[in-house]
């Protein structure tokens, strides 16, 4: 049943797209309408807000991960279990 | 009702349960042992029902209180949790033929109730340590060389913190006498330090928290799942209970949500992805406790007990695909939707409870550690608190479940023929069915908190802000899918300071010390040493020949010469000169002594 729906919905990858699209939208324009009592913050007053922050959040979060990993802390994934494999080796590279 | 249940004084504790059953399971087979594995956990849950406020189980030894059983709403809430948990892990792990994974796991789940009623630090230390050995044990039954290691590893940074914790018990127990566990009292700083660093060490605050994804990334499936619940939980249990208010912790909790966020951002493993989520989650924990106000020691522990149900969910769906795909990595994974749906669906539950998404669990505990920053003026770290929850979303939500089921078209191996076993689907429908209800029904968990609970999730505001916030997160990851494509590479994380730091010292040794010895130290020996010692025994010797050898040499030449003067006299060698001798000896005598007689 489960795997019925998943395909339907990736046949039709365009009416989700859309569907989706659709609920972004409205969700900046429901915003308009939401009674407020006890604003804390911006995100409180000003309608959309917190969509914004949402997605400025997802792109730092990914863009600062990512740099921080290519800068300082990737390394393959065999690192340690080469070094487990040969201690006296010290490190791999 | 839930009043009415824990009046009067009966008291039996929960933990004995687990452990007479850990004690029994090895001797049972088949359809019995089935229904003791569930049978136990179930019983255990309904005595937490009825257990009466107050202390129980009292004893002294050396003049020390100990106290088994103190009972009240804070150490009900966690125990509740414990148990419930227990019944759907056993339930996961029953399948099993290997019983000792179960014999660990309830020695474990005992362990960790065993912390919760604590009432003082002795008992404490004792839950707290059987804690640490029971759950290694369910990292070294997954039996590879890696878990091994993790393990080994596990054991060493949790005997740290053990240590730690019994420094500042001792140290507490000799400025005030008194080993009851309550709030921290003042005047102890070191010994408040010391025992917060064995509760943040257990609770995996950086740069303590190394250990997590470690041991989590290399333990049994069913291993991890159980692993998942109770260690953080009960270390955030005893720092509510201990460190309630201290602001310290907020900080900590605050960067801790972040940085399992980013760490997450780098991983391809499954497993330690979800890890680094648990640190994250227990940010919040952390920081509520920190907070302090019974908003946020509410919202602490609420979010203990919602997690505790969607993080075990999330543990359980993908440990069912590396049960049955023997794969844990992003980079080796996808394309699974057809073959194990229903384990999708039920990760996905996990995945929106986790992000908070109205109508899930953990919308109903997060927004009360959050609303407990916004009401205490942190607007820091509420905003903070609130980024963390996108990259939660971001990750849990989106990451998992897309690598793992789609992102390709079919898997990069065999496919499955079946999904993951009956027992482990329904112990996941469980977890499901409870992140659901306590999202639509938050009363249920509100009920059991600490404090009387004057908080409402569910009004417009919220329910848009939280959509807004989660659904922009999605329309950002899907437009930069590109960049989080997995690859097979590993972020370095504290642990390169003891697992690399340690091969470097070792290297270290070989090289430098050795090196000095080689050069320096054996130089060194032939510059200096040698021909100091010669000219020693250059000095020794003519000393020996000179002065030792002229003096003994002297007097036995002097001797020699006063003998051969003397001998004439002394010994003549005829009979008439020794009597002549004689008679002239006693002739000057006997004058001598007439001489005397006369005057």
């Amino acid at each position: 049943m489960i795997v019925r729906i998943i395909a339907w919905l990736r046949g039709h990858m365009f009416f989700v797209k859309i569907v989706c699209i659709a609920v972004l939208i409205g969700l900046i324009v429901g915003d308009l309408f939401v009674p407020r009592h006890h604003p804390h913050f911006l995100g409180d007053i000003i309608p959309g807000f917190w969509a914004g922050f949402g997605f400025i959040a997802c792109v730092l979060i990914i863009i600062i991960s990512k740099w921080l990993g290519t800068a300082f802390l990737f390394r393959p994934d065999t690192y340690y279990s080469a070094n487990d494999a040969k201690p006296s080796e010290g490190e791999m590279k | 009702m839930i009043e009415s249940l824990h009046a009067g004084s009966f008291f039996f504790h929960p933990a004995l349960l687990f452990f007479l059953g850990a004690c029994i399971l090895p001797f049972i087979k088949g359809w019995v042992r089935n229904v003791f594995i569930i049978a136990v956990p179930l019983l255990s849950l309904a005595l937490v029902m009825v257990l009466s406020y107050g202390t129980h189980w009292q004893v002294q030894i050396a003049g020390v209180d100990i106290t088994f059983g103190r009972v009240d709403r804070l150490s009900l809430v966690f125990a509740h949790i414990f148990c419930l948990m227990s019944v759907i892990g056993s339930l996961y792990g029953m399948h099993l033929k290997d019983n000792w994974q179960h014999v660990a796991a309830w020695g474990y789940v005992g362990s960790a109730i065993g912390c919760t009623f604590a009432g003082d630090y002795l008992s404490l230390f004792l839950f707290w340590e059987g804690l640490m050995i029971t759950s290694v044990c369910l990292v070294w039954l997954r039996g590879t060389e890696e878990s091994l290691r993790a393990g080994y590893r596990y054991v060493l940074v949790h005997t740290f913190g053990g240590l730690c914790l019994l420094a500042g018990i001792f140290i507490l127990y000799f400025k005030t006498g008194d080993l009851s566990f309550g709030p921290m009292v003042e005047g102890v700083p070191v010994a408040a330090w010391l025992i917060m660093i064995g509760f943040l060490l257990n609770a995996a605050v950086p740069p303590l928290h190394a250990w997590l994804p470690d041991a989590y990334g290399s333990a049994t499936v069913v291993g991890s799942v159980f692993m998942c619940a109770y260690t953080t939980k009960t270390a955030v249990y005893t720092l509510a209970r201990a460190f309630a208010g201290y602001d310290i912790l907020i900080p900590l909790g605050v960067a801790m949500a972040l940085y399992g966020v980013v760490y997450a951002v780098l991983e391809n493993d499954t497993r330690r992805l979800l890890s680094y989520h648990i640190i994250s989650q227990v940010g919040y924990m952390v920081a509520g406790v920190g907070i302090g106000t019974e908003m946020a020691i509410n919202g602490a522990c609420a979010h203990a007990y919602a997690h505790i149900l969607y993080k075990s969910l999330l543990f359980m769906g993908v440990g069912s695909v590396v049960a049955v795909t023997g794969r844990s990595k992003f980079s080796e994974l996808g394309g699974l939707w057809k073959y194990m749906p229903w384990t999708f669906v039920f990760t996905l539950i996990g995945g929106l409870s986790i992000s908070a998404f109205p109508f899930f669990s953990g919308f109903v505990s997060k927004s009360m550690v959050i609303a407990g920053a916004w009401q205490d003026h942190l607007m820091w770290a509420g905003l903070l608190l609130t980024l963390a929850s996108a990259g939660t979303f971001l990750h849990t939500g989106l990451k998992v479940p897309y690598f793992i089921w789609f992102n390709r078209e079919e898997p990069p191996f065999t496919p499955p023929k079946s999904e993951a076993p009956w027992n482990m689907l329904a112990a996941m429908a469980i977890a499901a069915y409870f992140c659901i209800m306590l999202g639509c029904n938050p009363n249920f968990l509100y009920s059991m908190l600490p404090y009387p609970v004057d908080y409402h999730p569910y009004t417009a505001a919220h329910v848009m802000e939280s959509y807004q916030i989660l659904l922009f997160t999605m329309l950002g990851f899907f437009l930069l899918l590109g960049k989080l494509k997995p690859k097979a590479l590993i972020g370095l994380d504290i642990d390169w300071f003891y697992r690399k730091g340690s091969v470097k010292f070792m290297a270290f040794c070989r090289n430098v010390p050795a090196a000095i010895d080689n050069t320096f130290i054996t130089n060194l020996h032939k510059t200096v040493a040698l021909p100091l010692l010669r000219f020693c025994s250059r000095m020794s010797s003519w000393h020996d020949t000179k002065v030792v050898d002229g003096f003994v040499d002297g007097s036995a030449d002097r001797v020699l010469r006063l003998s051969r003067y003397l001998r004439p006299f002394a010994q003549p060698g005829s009979l008439s000169k020794y009597l002549a001798g004689m008679l002239t000896f006693l002739a000057t005598t006997v004058l001598a002594a007439v001489t005397l007689a006369l005057y």
